[in-house]
Order: C-alpha cells, then sequence, then structure tokens
C-alpha cells in the first residue's frame, strides 16, 4: 500500500510531481537494477531516505532537475536521474547514484516521479515496491535521517558552527538543529555549479 | 557680463570668450578657440614640452579670440584661469598669462576647477538640470552628484583615469595621437569583432583601470609575437582591432555601471558624460541604453566641450564672478591637486 | 556627508515589473512580487516550493549595454560569489538568509524572506518615540546601546569567519521580527539581527577591507542617524571583543578615518 503524494511546486504550476515513501523495503537490488538496465516502466528517482533530511529537501532537488528539464540544461539521462543528481554538493554524477539513489543497502526508500498520471503511478508503484508504505512527512524523515552520513557526504563536520551552534543568539533545540542543517544542506546543493 | 577663459591643464591650450546676457538667459559663446599640443606615435605629451607649446600659442590665441568674438578689452569683465588639477608646468605656462593679461587690461582674476568647469559647461549646452555627471578624461574618472553647494563625488578611478588607459595603450600600439589617441582607438574599436577576457575591477562606485592595462598591454604582445592566433571561442584571428574593441567594451561597461549605481543611490534619472573620453560614441550608446532602462536620458556635448577648452573655464569662472567670487593676484596660483568637491557653488541651489 | 539620497524605491505591489522575469517565473498565476529596484538587481517577495515557504527572489537582468559575453560572464560571476559567501557565514553561524536555490545563467538566487525590518526604519522610530516623549539625548539608552552591541557583534561575527560585506548600512541590517506586539516602547529594537546585501561582499580578511567595512557603516550612520551618532563607539568596543584579531581592525579603522575613503587624486 503506497500513501502517495501529489504537489505543485510553486512557479512549476504544469508539472505536478508525485511522491511516495517507504520502510522497510526489501526488493531494493530489484529496483536498482530495472535503473541500471533502462527500464522504461521505471522511470523514477529511487532515492535512499536515509539521506534525507526533510521534504524541503528533496523537493529542492527535484525543483532543479524540472527547472533544468524546462530549460533544456539536463546534465544527465532524464529528469529523474537529474533529481538525484541534484542533491549532490558536486558534479560528479556517478558518485550521486551512489550516495543519494537507492542501492542494494536500501530499506527507506522515496520515490519521486514528475508527471503522469497520480493514479497509475500509485497502482504501479504498489505492484513494484515491496514494502511498507508511509507518509511523506516531516517526522517521519526525521526518523528514518542518518544525520552523520548527511554531514559527512555535504562535508559539514569541518564547519565551525554549523547546524550544532546554529545562528548566533538563537536557542537550539532539536528541530532548529534540524532546520539548521537543512539549510546548510539546500547551501551546498545550490552552490554546486560554483565549484568548477 | 562678458569673460575671458584660459585652460591648459593638459595638452590642449583654449582661449573662449563667453557672456551671459542676463540670469535665466542662455550663455553667449562668442568664440572658443584650441590648439593642440601632438606628441609622435608611441610617446606621451610631456609636461616641459607641453608647457612650452602653451607659452608660445597663448598670446596668439589670446588675439585671435578676441577677434573672433568682436569684443574689445573695455567688455570684457574678468579673466577666468584653470587653477588646477593637471599638469603642473602646463598649468603655471597658463596661470601666468592670466596674471599678465589682469595687469595689463586692469582686470580681475577667477581661479576655476577644472572639473567645475566641464560639469557647468555641461550642464549649460545640454540643458541638463541636476544629472549624475559622469567626468571621463585622460586625468581624471569621477561620477559625480551635487549636493548642498558641492559636487560630491561618489565615485572615482583608485588608481590611473580611464583616458591615461586608453592614451596608453594607443602608444603600446604605437597608433597616431593626431586627433586624440582615444579617438584613433575608437575608430579601430569599430572594426573588432572579438570579446577577450580582460579583468573588470568595480568596487561599489569606484573602478581601477591599471590592472587592465597591464592585461591588454600582455594580450598586444602575444599579438605582436604570433599575428596568427585565433580566438577559442569563434575561431576568427584576432587583430589589433579587436584589442581596442575589447578595451573599450570593458571600460566602458565599468564606467557605465558605476554611474548606474550613483543614479540608484541618488534617485536620478539623468546622466551627463563630460570630459575628453566623453566624445565616444560607443561610451554614449551605452550610457544611452542604461539610462532608457531607468527611465531616463543621458546628455553629452561634442568634441567643442567635451574635449578641453577656454569656453567652460569662462563659463564657470563667470558664475563664481557674479556671486562675487574673486582670485586676488597673490593667490592667483594653481595646484596639480585640486578635487572637485573642495569648490563651493555659490551658484546653485 | 548629506547627500539627497531617495529611499530604496519601494512600489506599490504590482504585477507590472519593468523586466521581464526568467521563464520559469512567468507562468505562475501569483507573480513574484516586486520589493526594490537596485542599480543591479531587482528583489522580489515570491514562495519557494511550497505556498507557505516564503522566499526573497534575487534577479540580476542582465545590461543591455554590456557585450552578451560580458554580461553573462559577470552575472555569473556576481550571482555565485554573492551565493558563496551567504552559505559559507550561514555554516559559520553569522546571521544571514539561508540560500534556497540558485540559478547563475539564468541570474537568480533565491534566498529565505527575513521577517522584519531594516534598522534604519527601527532606529528612526525608536528615536521619534522618544522625542515625542521628550527623553532628553543621552538618557535611558540602555537599549540602543544594546543594539549598537548586538550590531558589532553581527559583523564582528562575519569578519572573523573571512567575510566582509562590502556595503553596510543601516539598511542593510534587518532585525527580525520576534513577537507580534514587539512595536511598543523599547522592545522596537527587539529582534535577532541579520545581515544582508552581500551584493558587493567578497572573502576576505585583510584588516583594511574589514576597517572600511566599519568606516563605510560609521559614515552611514552618521548621515542617517546623527542623533545616535554619539553611540557608535558602543558598536565599535562590542566589535572589538567579538573575535582574534578585531582590535588591530579598530586600529587600523583610526587610519583609514584620517585619510578619508578618497586619496587627492590626480593619477
Amino acid at each position: 500500500m503506497s500513501l502517495l503524494q501529489t504537489i505543485h511546486l510553486e512557479h512549476l504550476p504544469t508539472t505536478p510531481i508525485h511522491i511516495a515513501l517507504y520502510r522497510n523495503v526489501t526488493n531494493a537490488s530489484f529496483l536498482q537494477q530495472q535503473l541500471l538496465t533502462g527500464n522504461t516502466d521505471f522511470e523514477y528517482a529511487f532515492i535512499d531516505a536515509s539521506v534525507i533530511v526533510s521534504r524541503i529537501h528533496v523537493l529542492s532537488a527535484a525543483y532543479r532537475a524540472i527547472n533544468a528539464l524546462h530549460s533544456h540544461r539536463l546534465r544527465s539521462r532524464n529528469v529523474h536521474s537529474e533529481i538525484v543528481f541534484s542533491l549532490s554538493p558536486n558534479n560528479n554524477i556517478a558518485e550521486s547514484f551512489r550516495r543519494f539513489g537507492v542501492t542494494a543497502a536500501t530499506t527507506n526508500l522515496l520515490v519521486v516521479k514528475v508527471g503522469g498520471d497520480g493514479e497509475e503511478v500509485r497502482r504501479h508503484l504498489e505492484g513494484a515496491v515491496e514494502g511498507e508504505g508511509v507518509g511523506f512527512e516531516e517526522e517521519v524523515l526525521a526518523g528514518m535521517v542518518d544525520v552523520g552520513r548527511v554531514r559527512k557526504i555535504y562535508k559539514l563536520n569541518g564547519s565551525r558552527g554549523g547546524a550544532k551552534k546554529g545562528v548566533a543568539n538563537r536557542v537550539g533545540n532539536e528541530g532548529e538543529e534540524i532546520r539548521e542543517l537543512e539549510v546548510s544542506v539546500l547551501g551546498a546543493m545550490a552552490l554546486r555549479g560554483a565549484s568548477n | 557680463m562678458i569673460a575671458i577663459g584660459l585652460e591648459g591643464s593638459a595638452n590642449k591650450l583654449g582661449v573662449g570668450i563667453i557672456s551671459h546676457p542676463s540670469p535665466g538667459k542662455p550663455a553667449q559663446i562668442f568664440s572658443n578657440l584650441r590648439h593642440t599640443f601632438v606628441s609622435p606615435p608611441g610617446e606621451g605629451f610631456l609636461p616641459k614640452d607641453t608647457a612650452k607649446h602653451h607659452r608660445s600659442w597663448v598670446v596668439q590665441l589670446v588675439k585671435q579670440a578676441m577677434a573672433e568674438a568682436k569684443v574689445t578689452i573695455r567688455d570684457v569683465d574678468c579673466i577666468c584661469y584653470t587653477k588646477g588639477p593637471g599638469m603642473g608646468a602646463p598649468l603655471q605656462s597658463v596661470a601666468v598669462a592670466a596674471r599678465m593679461l589682469a595687469l595689463l587690461w586692469e582686470k580681475e582674476l577667477v581661479g576655476v576647477n577644472h572639473c567645475v568647469g566641464h560639469i557647468e559647461m555641461g550642464r549649460e549646452i545640454t540643458g541638463a538640470d541636476n544629472p549624475v555627471v559622469l567626468y571621463v578624461s585622460g586625468g581624471n574618472t569621477q561620477v559625480i552628484a551635487y549636493a548642498e553647494q558641492r559636487y560630491r563625488i561618489f565615485g572615482e578611478a583608485l588608481d590611473i583615469a580611464v583616458g591615461n588607459c586608453l592614451d596608453r595603450f594607443a602608444r603600446t600600439l604605437e597608433i597616431s595621437n593626431d586627433p586624440a589617441p582615444g579617438y584613433n582607438i575608437e575608430q579601430l574599436a569599430k572594426k573588432g569583432k572579438v570579446l577577450l577576457d580582460l579583468p573588470y575591477a568595480v568596487k561599489g562606485m569606484d573602478c581601477s583601470f591599471a590592472g587592465i592595462l597591464s592585461s591588454i598591454d600582455v594580450l598586444a604582445a602575444e599579438l605582436k609575437a604570433n599575428p596568427e592566433t585565433k580566438d577559442h571561442i569563434t575561431g576568427e584571428v584576432i587583430t589589433t582591432a579587436d584589442l581596442c574593441f575589447t578595451l573599450q567594451e570593458t571600460v566602458y561597461a565599468m564606467l557605465v555601471e558605476i554611474t548606474e549605481r550613483a543614479m540608484a543611490h541618488v534617485g536620478s534619472s539623468q546622466v551627463l558624460i563630460v570630459g575628453g573620453v566623453g566624445c565616444n560614441e560607443r561610451l554614449q550608446e551605452m550610457m544611452g541604453l542604461m539610462a532608457a532602462g531607468r527611465g531616463g536620458s543621458v546628455f553629452a556635448t561634442d568634441e567643442r566641450f567635451c574635449i578641453d577648452n577656454g569656453i567652460m573655464i569662462a563659463h564657470a569662472g563667470l558664475l563664481a564672478y557674479e556671486t562675487g567670487f574673486r582670485t586676488p593676484l597673490e593667490d592667483s596660483t594653481c595646484t596639480q591637486r585640486f578635487r572637485t568637491d573642495e569648490m563651493f557653488i555659490k551658484w546653485r541651489d | 556627508m548629506e547627500v539627497q539620497t531617495a529611499p530604496p524605491a519601494h512600489q506599490a505591489p504590482s504585477s507590472q515589473s519593468p523586466h521581464l522575469l526568467p521563464p520559469i517565473f512567468q507562468s505562475d498565476t501569483t507573480p513574484p512580487q516586486l520589493i526594490t529596484q537596485g542599480a543591479e538587481a531587482l528583489l522580489y517577495r515570491t514562495t519557494y516550493l511550497l505556498p507557505t515557504l516564503p522566499c526573497a527572489l534575487k534577479y540580476r537582468p542582465s545590461k543591455p549595454y554590456r557585450h552578451p559575453i560580458l554580461d553573462a560572464r559577470l552575472t555569473k560571476h556576481r550571482i555565485l560569489s554573492e551565493a558563496r559567501v551567504l552559505v559559507k557565514c550561514r555554516r559559520e553561524g553569522v546571521p544571514v538568509p539561508a540560500v534556497y536555490a540558485v540559478d547563475e545563467r539564468e541570474g537568480w538566487v533565491m534566498l529565505e524572506w527575513v521577517e522584519g525590518e531594516v534598522v534604519r526604519v527601527r532606529v528612526n522610530e525608536w528615536l521619534r518615540r522618544r522625542k515625542e516623549l521628550g527623553v532628553q539625548e543621552g538618557v535611558e539608552e540602555e537599549v540602543l546601546k544594546g543594539l549598537m552591541g548586538r550590531i558589532g557583534r553581527a559583523i564582528g561575527r562575519m569578519h572573523g569567519v573571512g567575510i566582509v560585506h562590502g556595503d553596510l548600512t543601516t539598511s542593510n541590517l534587518m532585525l527580525r521580527t520576534r513577537r507580534e506586539d514587539a512595536k511598543c516602547g523599547d522592545e522596537v529594537l527587539d529582534g535577532e539581527i541579520v545581515l544582508i546585501d552581500f551584493g558587493l561582499a567578497s572573502q576576505s580578511s585583510a584588516d583594511e577591507d574589514r576597517a572600511v567595512d566599519l568606516y563605510v557603516l560609521e559614515r552611514a550612520f552618521g548621515s542617517t542617524h546623527p542623533r545616535a551618532e554619539g553611540l557608535f563607539s558602543e558598536l565599535l568596543s562590542a566589535y572589538g571583543t567579538s573575535f582574534k584579531g578585531a582590535n588591530v581592525v579598530l586600529k587600523k579603522l583610526e587610519e583609514v578615518r584620517m585619510r578619508g575613503r578618497k586619496r587627492s587624486m590626480l593619477g
């Protein structure tokens, strides 16, 4: 059973995206294989949810990828691979798939589909993903995220303050910490083009 | 009232005679003569030679200006001269001539700030009431706006002036200094197509040209060593014209940018370009595009008033004279450094 | 310097903008709302990803007077350098708006929308109220002194991480709104300081650059709030303890003051 959520991102009213979140996924290898063999029935971004900090985190990647699609500036094969690549803090596409994409070890899976009919997407995913559908909600994502890994991927450990100290004269708590981590992650993603 | 103005802060000697008929009426230009010291290609003008040029021409030019203006010595109310800024020796030569005339004709002297002369003449000719002023010449690069009896400098070149940058590049290319090195660069630039990479040095409302000059000099040296070099984007063979084109596109973009910033800051939509570099049609065109984008317009003058001249000194001097300003003989010195904002502008609201 | 400075053109909410926004913002049913038009950039208020997340859209339109190659190069460079500086600041705990998204080719950046007002407005408000109440200058100024201290520390923190702002004025410092009722009495000066508009910022640890930052703010403060000018020393003393090396900068500031920003001319 999947709890598919359809979202119209701001400024992209004609391009809906469908998002589903799963835990205890048992057929991650199979899903990865479909992407590797280029099975056209599987036009999805399959993302390992343990490296996703928040809804805004993954929606940002989708926004960037769709913008690239519309302006004919895709750097990878299609808009779905571009979403995975858009999560990356650098220009290494292959590495972005290893870090953010589905792997054999993935148990928490986030699926993003750009366009298409929501009902069809829901039906197809029901047959394709073996796992427990959960809501695409902040609390659920917070329970899945491996903060240490996120910090490592986005190189946020070396910085002096980072999410830990937070912004000056603001009281730190867990919510603030995730929020500040999210801000650092968005910044790193946005600056992907700035490194070269 | 009628004034005669003497200008010689750089390589142009100018003598002009102006009349201010009555308040509110436009000024009348009776005569406006200029004689330019032109140095050979590859060389700049040296203070010593320039001063000598001014000394040998000033008497003849004054006589000719008086004759053309059809005025007598009795008609002249005051003698205006450039007090600064500029090159020491040429300024002194002209100041001596002004003092001589003052004693000979028994008239009072008015020392004028060269930059204020440019601004006031530009306003008079174009009718621009309260513009942001871009003053660009061989010795000066300033963005100026008027506020409370001063022409305030909002931005300026932090090292060499833009005109100096162009003049020195003309020397690198060993192109003619006749009629002016900048003019010849402009003509060459019209044939250029390829935009090469140069530094772009704007900092707030200030800018800098020394680094650009050394970079374009390097490009020129490379071109000389290897004339077949092709542009890596277009595949076209790079020419001297492309270098001139690149230099102009880059430095003028910088000037327009700092001017726009000043306009946004003071909330003005008018811009006036003065100074020798202000004759450049590409600069005027670019400034016009910028001003149009802000719902305003650009004002510029032709070479009679853009390039250093005597009439602007006569005009600004007479404005000061009418408010009671005098320069006593014992104070009728000149100075190489004389900032635009040092001058008290009594004649404006 | 008393200059006839026009305040940033706060335009009436209008979908009419003198510049055409990049394609992505053209299909909107609720178009971004123009807030200010500077020389370089247009600032809009819009939303990022979700209708509930407001953001600031800073757009640098291409300049028709510039050669297209030069124009693209400058726009890209400036968008990226501003974003880079903001990300660095935010990561190191300097209070600046977060960077949400960047498109350097189209010339835009989306930033966190900071709810609040600029320090210029708040300080003037506070001064006006005091005047109305007939409070003498120099009396009960602790709240304003507190604000100056917070500004000094925020600038110190920014300098401490190797960034100079390049255009510090009381219009480029914001006070975040904390409470709905924060507009009464001394609370008008409450709120977290946020440094904004890094369009002229750069990465530098030179004492000279840092001192010029302070000098520019000092002059801006003097001309914008002459009645509060005397309290600038509060800002400087808080700055002096805010990072290692701040005292060297204050020494340098004296030098910068002496020579003024402008050298005597003739190159």
